[in-house]
């Protein structure tokens, strides 16, 4: 091949500017590296071609300058490949023309993926609201049954009460507030009930003040003049019938307010008593 | 654009390729002007442009490894980044645009200069130059190198036979070079 001839076929340039084939950058470089004269001739398209860009420059905006040295210096996160690659890195720019029905085909495949995308938001929407409504539907449906346990309990209570009023192995003591000197609540009524088998005592508050924090009622059997503890009071009992202690004996039920937990012997006032 | 290099080009190309900042900085302030006319000779559009910038500096940096001095200058390796990025980013915005989706055979014969040519750039760099060259030879340059047509698709586009855009890239291109010295 004629070595002149083939610099002065356009090959440089073409070469140079990115418009050479594949084939023809392969026979190119393989030129370069075997005629010095083909090396100097791009050499000089090379130099002539950066010293017009050069000359035709145009300025970019200023603030793209800070823009790409804070995106360099903070460093673009892909591997860097080592291996060295041709300087002129010309892929055949991609036509983005499909066939004519090809295009139609992912036309309306974008359609429908924007489509499927809109309904797994909504779709995902719903859900989560669902299964919030799920959850408190849950919570409430827990609480009632609560609710319903307690009422249950609170029933049965009432229902023996009324049995313990009705039985007649039931004796019932009166205790008021009337029968007690200086009594701070001489309004104040409570009944005990006591089993004439069984010798167990139950407690029924008719009505006795709330007693101040740290205070609780106390119930004493008077035995021959002797307070026993009979039991304390739970006042959130209400006025159910409450089972106190077993008292073999007594001729007097008393009530008297004392520290929380109860005393040995009574030391706060009498509120209530009656006699057996 | 001086050409008052402190640094010889291997030099520059060994910082670089140590990812040393000064030397990115030294490359933006030396070679962007240049890139930048490139890029607006292509995109026709100021703020298009500076998007491609950005594109093409980080370009630069991850790829400067792949950077084979003994192939060509590294402003030609630049310049070709530069006009890949900037015809590509065109590719997408008029794949995008609806006006322009339709098939090759439907522009062939819509196709005019001044939808190739664009106003405005016209005056700066290449095509400056290429305004000397003969009409038939101007579309050619117009669509291979600012457009990025394959031959064969130009030959489709041109209703031409292939050989004879080939012959006539050529003899535009050693026109060219003429026209550059």
């Amino acid at each position: 091949m004629n070595i002149q001839e083939y610099i002065s076929s356009g090959i440089v340039e073409s070469y140079v500017l990115g418009l050479a084939d594949e084939a023809e950058r392969a026979e190119f470089e393989q030129m370069c590296s075997q005629y010095a004269e083909v090396r100097a001739a791009r050499d000089t398209f090379e130099l002539s071609l950066e010293q017009h860009a050069m000359a035709a420059a145009v300025a970019p905006p200023a603030h793209i300058r800070e823009t790409v040295l804070q995106q360099l210096a903070a460093g673009p996160s892909v591997p860097v490949s080592k291996t060295a690659a041709p300087v002129v890195q010309m892929r055949p720019v991609k036509r983005g023309v499909l066939p004519g029905a090809m295009r139609y085909v992912a036309a309306a495949s974008i359609v429908l993926l924007m489509g499927s995308m809109g309904l797994n938001v909504y779709y995902f929407n719903q859900y989560r609201s669902f299964s919030q409504r799920y959850d408190q539907l849950v919570a409430e449906q827990t609480q009632l049954a609560k609710n319903n346990g307690i009422m249950q309990t609170r029933l049965d209570n009432y229902e023996q009460t009324m049995q313990a009023l009705n039985s007649p192995y039931m004796a019932q003591i009166k205790m008021e507030g009337k029968a007690v000197e200086a009594s701070p609540s001489p309004d104040s009524k409570a009944t005990v009930l006591w089993d004439t088998r069984t010798k167990d005592v139950y407690l029924m508050v008719n009505s006795l003040p709330e007693p101040q924090a740290g205070m609780q009622y106390q119930l004493w059997a008077i035995v021959d003049n002797q307070p026993v503890d009979a039991g304390m009071l739970n006042m959130e009992k209400g006025h159910m019938m409450v089972k106190m202690k077993n008292i073999p004996r007594a001729q007097l039920f008393a009530i008297t307010l004392e520290q929380e937990g109860g005393s040995p012997t009574p030391k706060g006032k009498m509120y209530v008593m009656g006699k057996v | 654009m001086g050409t008052t290099l402190t640094y010889t080009e291997q030099e520059l190309v060994s910082l670089l390729r140590n990812r040393d900042n000064k030397a990115y900085a030294y490359l933006y302030d030396n070679y962007a002007s240049a890139l930048y006319s490139i890029i607006l000779q292509v995109v026709n559009d100021t703020e298009l442009a500076s998007d491609v910038m950005q594109e093409v500096f980080v370009n630069i940096w991850r790829r400067i490894e792949q950077y084979d001095p003994a192939k060509g200058r590294l402003f030609t390796w630049m310049m070709n980044i530069a006009r890949n990025a900037s015809i590509d980013t065109l590719r997408s915005r008029s794949y995008q645009n609806s006006r322009k989706n339709q098939s090759i055979q439907d522009n062939v014969d819509t196709l005019q200069v001044n939808d190739v040519i664009q106003p405005g750039v016209d005056t700066i760099g290449l095509r400056k130059v290429l305004e000397k060259l003969k009409e038939e030879q101007r579309i050619l340059i117009e669509l291979a190198y600012f457009k990025g047509y394959t031959h064969e698709e130009i030959a489709e586009l041109q209703k031409m036979p292939l050989g004879t855009v080939k012959t006539r890239i050529r003899n535009a291109l050693i026109q060219l070079r003429g026209l550059l010295k």
